[in-house]
């Protein structure tokens, strides 16, 4: 994918020259051409907390220790965006309700609050109960291919799996799956913080969704949507409103995300072919094997609003300033992983950040897991020894999620 | 053995309970649900491994 630079802003004055390093989270060319390879780079050569000029300026938290801190000071690295009076003044002047993706862009304790109904459902319990019909999807996706020889593995398997697997939880209408996929793509693919747009996907969103919640709102059955309308949220029963807010959230989070952390995945199986065999002997150890792909594959860059002036790492950050936890980052830092760019299966150390850490750690982490884990395990059991197409190298596209836009592999049949 | 859980800084990372839910039990929500553990004999190298796994580093082993 092609993308342009944006221009780089004036640093603010109270930014140390020390502590400015350019790079751009979403254009970079060497970074969209092969991402973890350019992470690398920048763990060995760029400071461990900078100040890039790119997209309108913002600090970027890139060691292990820093991002651990950051994670956790939520005061400073606040996820509150839009402050809740400027949120209501806001939805005065709106004709319609003003989604806003609920429990990620707020801090306890409204947090707590919006993400309590959500615990259950996606708990460990929860989502182990849902292994077997994982497997048996991904099990037909594969076997559609197997007679192929070669297949472009993002949208023959990473992108159904975990949509398909998210649209029947939610209770969502299968055969919408591809418009849903392309809005959820377009509200990811934006760099520029433009406010109205903004809305304006959110919105679209909603009117994507807003039938499937009416009917469940009277009609329910046994999925999230139905569920939620049965939950209160502190003692009040939900209403249009929030079920538009946990839509926005759950759709986002749930259509873009794993299906790039199953395709860096399986790209580095398809690099290491003895990795393959031992897998494939021992099939035991793919759950292993699947956190230390995490580890040196992590993929999400949430974003922070400074909260208050601070200092942080001996830096001072203002008020109203942005950071991105860059969590690839902190996965591939030698002071918390030994020789951190080799995958290592016998790694003892594996404790990785993939899903961030403290209050705003990934809902749906269980879920990702298991995806992750069965799709490895039924593309090892039922497909040979898989690689790389050499005439079709592999695509990336980077933001907030660092993704794979095309993999193509080959095999023999 | 036995081992300490800041329980309230649990994020519900559940890689305790991976490496052993009879040790690391967790509530319906997926959270640790104890802050004690003593460890029976013979499990200690389990516990020392679940609770290095956590990403939150909030399990200690306090006396070995």
């Amino acid at each position: 994918m092609s993308a342009t630079m944006s221009p780089a802003v004036p640093k603010p004055d109270h930014v140390a020259d020390a502590a400015v390093y350019d790079f751009d989270m979403f254009a970079d060319p060497a970074y969209v051409a092969d991402p973890h390879k350019r992470i690398l780079d920048l763990v060995k050569n760029a400071p461990p907390v900078f100040w890039t000029p790119r997209n309108g300026g913002h600090w970027m938290i890139m060691s292990h220790e820093a991002n651990f801190a950051a994670a956790r000071d939520i005061e400073t690295f606040s996820s509150n965006f839009i402050p809740k009076e400027r949120l209501a003044a806001m939805q005065a002047q709106m004709p319609r309700h003003l989604p806003m993706p609920l429990p990620i862009n707020v801090d306890p304790p409204d947090h707590t609050k919006y993400r309590a109904p959500l615990q259950k459902v996606f708990s460990p319990k929860t989502i182990n109960g849902l292994k077997d019909s994982i497997r048996e999807l991904a099990g037909q996706l594969i076997d559609k291919i197997k007679a192929d020889g070669k297949c472009d593995f993002m949208t023959s398997v990473a992108e159904p799996l975990p949509v398909v697997v998210f649209l029947k939880m939610l209770g969502l209408p299968l055969e919408r799956m591809e418009e849903y996929r392309e809005i959820v793509s377009q509200h990811l693919s934006d760099p520029t913080p433009n406010p109205i747009d903004s809305i304006k996907k959110l919105w679209r969103i909603v009117d994507s969704i807003k039938d499937t919640l009416e009917e469940r709102r009277v009609n329910p059955q046994d999925d999230i949507i139905s569920m939620l309308w049965k939950t209160e949220i502190d003692g009040q029963p939900m209403t249009m409103a929030d079920m538009e807010n946990y839509s926005v959230v759950l759709f986002i989070a749930g259509l873009d995300t794993v299906m790039n952390g199953i395709g860096h995945g399986v790209r580095y199986l398809a690099t290491d072919l003895p990795l393959q065999d031992r897998l494939r002997q021992n099939p035991e150890l793919v759950g292993e094997a699947s956190e230390e792909m995490l580890r040196r594959f992590t993929f999400t860059v949430p974003p922070r609003i400074i909260g208050k002036d601070a200092v942080f790492n001996g830096l001072e950050m203002k008020k109203g300033e942005r950071a991105m936890l860059f969590l690839p980052a902190a996965d591939l830092d030698a002071k918390a992983f030994a020789n951190p760019d080799t995958y290592n299966l016998d790694r003892e150390n594996k404790t990785h950040i993939a899903f961030n850490a403290g209050v705003h750690r990934c809902l749906g982490s269980h879920l990702a897991r298991v995806e992750l884990q069965v799709c490895y395990e039924e593309m090892l059991a039922r497909l040979p020894r898989f690689r790389l197409d050499p005439a079709n190298p592999p695509t990336f596209h980077c933001g907030h999620v660092v993704g794979v836009s095309s993999l193509h592999l080959v095999w023999d049949t | 053995m036995k081992i300490r859980i800041e329980k309230a800084s649990c994020a519900g990372n559940a890689r305790c309970a991976a490496v052993s839910e009879e040790l690391f039990p967790l509530n319906e929500d997926g959270y640790i649900a104890v802050d004690k553990v003593d460890v029976p004999e013979g499990k200690e190298q389990l516990a020392r491994r679940g609770a290095r796994a956590c990403p939150e580093r909030i399990i200690f082993i306090e006396e070995e």
